[in-house]
């Protein structure tokens, strides 16, 4: 692993309006890493990713891409941040007027300026690897949610991210569906990819994460291993949490 | 958001007080610097310019030759002979009855002529030729109440029906004690509430009550007992102000007409024509009347409903926009339009901007329509938008793509589907509402159900006509448009 950190976040804010979701949060995501961000509902986790990728802006505070100011960014860097950090959907949110190819295609032809031979060809080889070659040219609403959300990891693969964001990516999914997402998933931290991964599967943040990051009222509460934050943690929200996960 | 409120409250202002410079600037401009080239101009031009409201027989009326309609009457014939005079060419501009004498106010036409009786008030904003015929006032009655109603005393404290704005009008209202008086815009229409007593006398000029009464049987006709002043009764043609070398000029063809009593021949002659129309008044007799006015509908239709989504589409993407000026521009655009009636941005366009630009009615008509449906498509297209799930454009900003191309490949054609069946339902209104067209003379179906009325002397039929012919052409479109609906969606 490489020493110099991919992602910084340093005394980051947000609100809306007068609700302040996100208090403070300071972390560090090296390349390479898998970090599980685990929180009860409304701790502002989906806030948080989606202020690393400018989806959303923070109201104070910095998020370092690469050591640099994210907020700070022109059009160009930005589309090149969003180029580099991919983001997967609880709701899968695939283009459903553009068939399964169609939506792997458009970014790497519109921003990357890809060849539609390469561009295909390359959207091939990725459903491919999600195992979803032959739903190539269907609409996305034919598709069941497993396979929906493959596609959307393959369609954010398209774009080559060096990272990327996952915000609850099987919530949406019936359990006999969650498995094949996982599996997906698990691979490609294997393959060495950066994910920060928004879950609430304890069984996948205890055997690909890295870190465990535990959120709840806009702060970051608890950061440790999976092991160590599973077994014995520090903080009292966090103890309260894990131990309601652990016994549903 | 108060920013916000005040930037779009400044914009409206500032439109508002572009269009009050336009009319209130416009004219001082004209009356101080402008010398009496009235005449010259025509003369360079090589034509005179008629405008003229032609439901109005024998003054001026349509008939159609060989499936080709044109205007023929007294006054057509006198103008003929004035521009032969004056040796130009002749262009006939027609309109309805209260445009005429806007459109020479404002340069449209040089001359209104349309049996116009030259009172004091209307001196007061155009010049006046000489009276050119003087028929009199007459007052048409049913035939059954030819025993009823033997004067102008008899009328008294009974329902007077005349023309809105014209001297019939007006003489009813101060001179017969106690008399309703009901103004309608088409004689048309007023011998219509004759014939079904909702009025119980029609004010009336001569030579056009007789024309009834000769071709329609159920009518009758007395003379007025008016004691007028002549200069106001008779018809003279109306210039613009300050046009005096025009009026001498005009004023000669007249005395000359005036001395060889051309008059009556002219009469004569529009009496024939109104014999050859009403040997028929089958509405299959005037079907090419309808067609043209089909023919009009349509294009004006088609061509707006193009340009609004044109237009419609440009506004609702400046609404979308970062820049908060095109944002503003787009909202107070919006609000204008959606607040002023059609009928008065039509009448804007072709008179308002015609001081600029001299726009032909149909042009005008098609601009102001379009105008006018691009604020609704800006609404539609809007909401079209707005019903896209948030989750899209998230999704595609996440992949790097630029906003436009979001909007141009996830969001609009998604929007589509909803965007659709309302476009369609503005289409088919589109196609009703631009009838009012035909205020500024634009031969739309409208306008040409108003020729037929006043040549057949039939006031329901053609209105029952045009009412299938209406419902025809939108309960196809609404079929069309069903039929794309449905193919969309099963694309999807
Ligand atoms: N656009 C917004 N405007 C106002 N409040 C918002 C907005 N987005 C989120 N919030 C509020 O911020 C808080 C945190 O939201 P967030 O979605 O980040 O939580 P979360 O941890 O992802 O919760 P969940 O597990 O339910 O997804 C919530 O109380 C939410 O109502
Ligand atoms: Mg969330």
């Amino acid at each position: 692993m490489q020493d110099k950190p991919l992602v910084e976040v340093k005394k980051l804010k947000k609100s809306y309006g007068d609700t302040e979701v996100l208090k403070e949060i300071n972390g560090t995501v090296m390349p390479g890493q898998v970090i599980c961000v685990i929180g009860p509902s409304g701790a502002g986790k989906s806030t948080f990713l989606r202020c690393l990728n400018m989806l959303e802006t923070p109201t104070a505070g910095q998020v370092l891409f690469e050591g640099k100011d994210t907020q700070k960014f022109s059009e160009e860097e930005l589309t090149t941040l969003r180029e580099r950090m991919g983001m997967v959907f609880q709701s899968f949110n695939l283009f459903p007027n553009l068939t399964v190819l169609e939506n792997l295609k458009l970014a790497p032809i519109r921003v990357k300026k890809m060849s539609d031979k390469d561009a295909e060809e390359k959207a091939l080889a990725l459903l491919k690897r999600v195992g979803l070659d032959e739903k190539a040219n269907v609409y996305p609403s034919s598709l069941s949610g497993g396979q929906a959300q493959r596609v959307a990891i393959a369609r954010a693969l398209a774009m080559d991210p060096e990272c990327l964001l996952f915000d609850e990516p099987t919530s949406a999914l019936d359990p006999e569906m969650v498995g094949e997402v996982l599996a997906v998933m698990k691979e490609l931290a294997e393959d060495g990819m950066t994910m920060v991964v928004v879950t609430h599967e304890m069984g996948f943040a205890r055997e690909v994460a890295n870190e465990v990051w535990f959120m709840a009222d806009g702060y970051l509460l608890e950061k440790n291993k999976p092991d160590e934050i599973f077994s014995n943690p520090q903080n009292a929200r966090t103890k309260d949490f894990i131990s309601k996960i652990i016994n549903s | 958001m108060k920013v916000k409120g005040r930037n779009v409250l400044l914009t409206i202002m500032t439109l508002c007080l572009s269009l009050l410079f336009l009319f209130t600037v416009q004219p001082t401009h004209h009356t101080v610097y402008a010398a009496d080239d009235s005449l010259q101009k025509i003369k360079d031009r090589g034509k005179i310019v008629m405008a003229t409201s032609p439901d109005y027989p024998p003054y001026e009326f349509q008939v159609s030759k060989n499936g080709k309609s044109r205007i023929v009457g007294m006054d057509v014939d006198i103008m003929k002979q004035v521009a032969k005079d004056l040796g130009v060419k002749l262009e006939i501009k027609s309109m309805s009855y209260d445009s005429v004498l806007v459109a020479v106010e404002t340069g449209k036409a040089d001359v209104a002529m349309s049996g116009i009786n030259p009172t004091a008030k209307r001196r007061q904003s155009v010049d006046f030729s000489e009276i050119y015929y003087n028929g009199g006032q007459s007052f048409l009655i049913n035939k059954t109440d030819v025993g009823k109603y033997k004067n102008k005393a008899a009328l008294a404290h009974k329902k007077i029906g005349a023309q809105t704005g014209t001297l019939q009008y007006n003489l009813a209202k101060s001179k017969i004690p106690g008399a309703t008086v009901k103004g309608m815009d088409k004689n048309t229409d007023l011998v219509l509430a004759l014939k079904t007593h909702k009025i119980d006398a029609l004010g009336i000029e001569t030579p056009s009550a007789e024309a009834y009464v000769k071709n329609d049987h159920d009518l009758a006709m007395i003379k007025s007992g008016y004691k007028l002043n002549k200069n106001e009764t008779g018809s003279a043609m109306a210039f613009k102000k300050g046009s005096g070398t025009l009026a001498a000029a005009v004023n000669k063809s007249i005395d000359k007409i005036k001395a060889k009593h051309l008059t009556t021949q002219y009469l004569a002659d529009a009496g024939k024509y109104m014999k050859v129309n009403t040997n028929n008044t089958s509405m299959f007799h005037y079907w090419t009347y309808f067609a043209k006015g089909i023919e009009y509908t349509l294009i004006i239709s088609a061509i707006s409903v193009v340009l609004g989504v044109l237009l419609g589409t440009i506004l609702a993407l400046m609404r979308f926009s970062r820049s908060k000026i095109l944002k503003a521009i787009s909202v107070a655009y919006v609000e204008f339009v959606r607040g002023t009636p059609l009928m008065v941005q039509v009448m804007f366009v072709y008179f308002g901007i015609g001081i600029i630009v001299n726009l032909p009615a149909l042009l005008s008509g098609i601009i102001a329509v379009s105008l006018n449906s691009g604020a609704y498509v800006e609404e539609i297209i809007r909401g079209g938008i707005n019903s896209v799930d948030k989750g899209q454009t998230e999704a595609s900003a996440s992949l790097g793509l630029a906003k436009g191309d979001t909007m141009r490949f996830v969001v609009l054609p998604q929007a589509l589907k909803n965007i659709w069946p309302a476009l369609g339902n503005e289409f088919v209104s589109l196609i009703k509402e631009s009838s009012i067209v035909s205020i500024i003379g634009v031969t739309d179906l409208i306008y040409q159900l108003n020729i037929v009325r006043a040549d057949t002397y039939r006031g329901v039929m053609p209105v029952f006509v045009a009412m299938i012919i209406y419902f025809v052409i939108t309960f196809i479109l609404t079929r069309v448009l069903n039929y794309a609906e449905g193919r969309m969606k099963h694309a999807r």
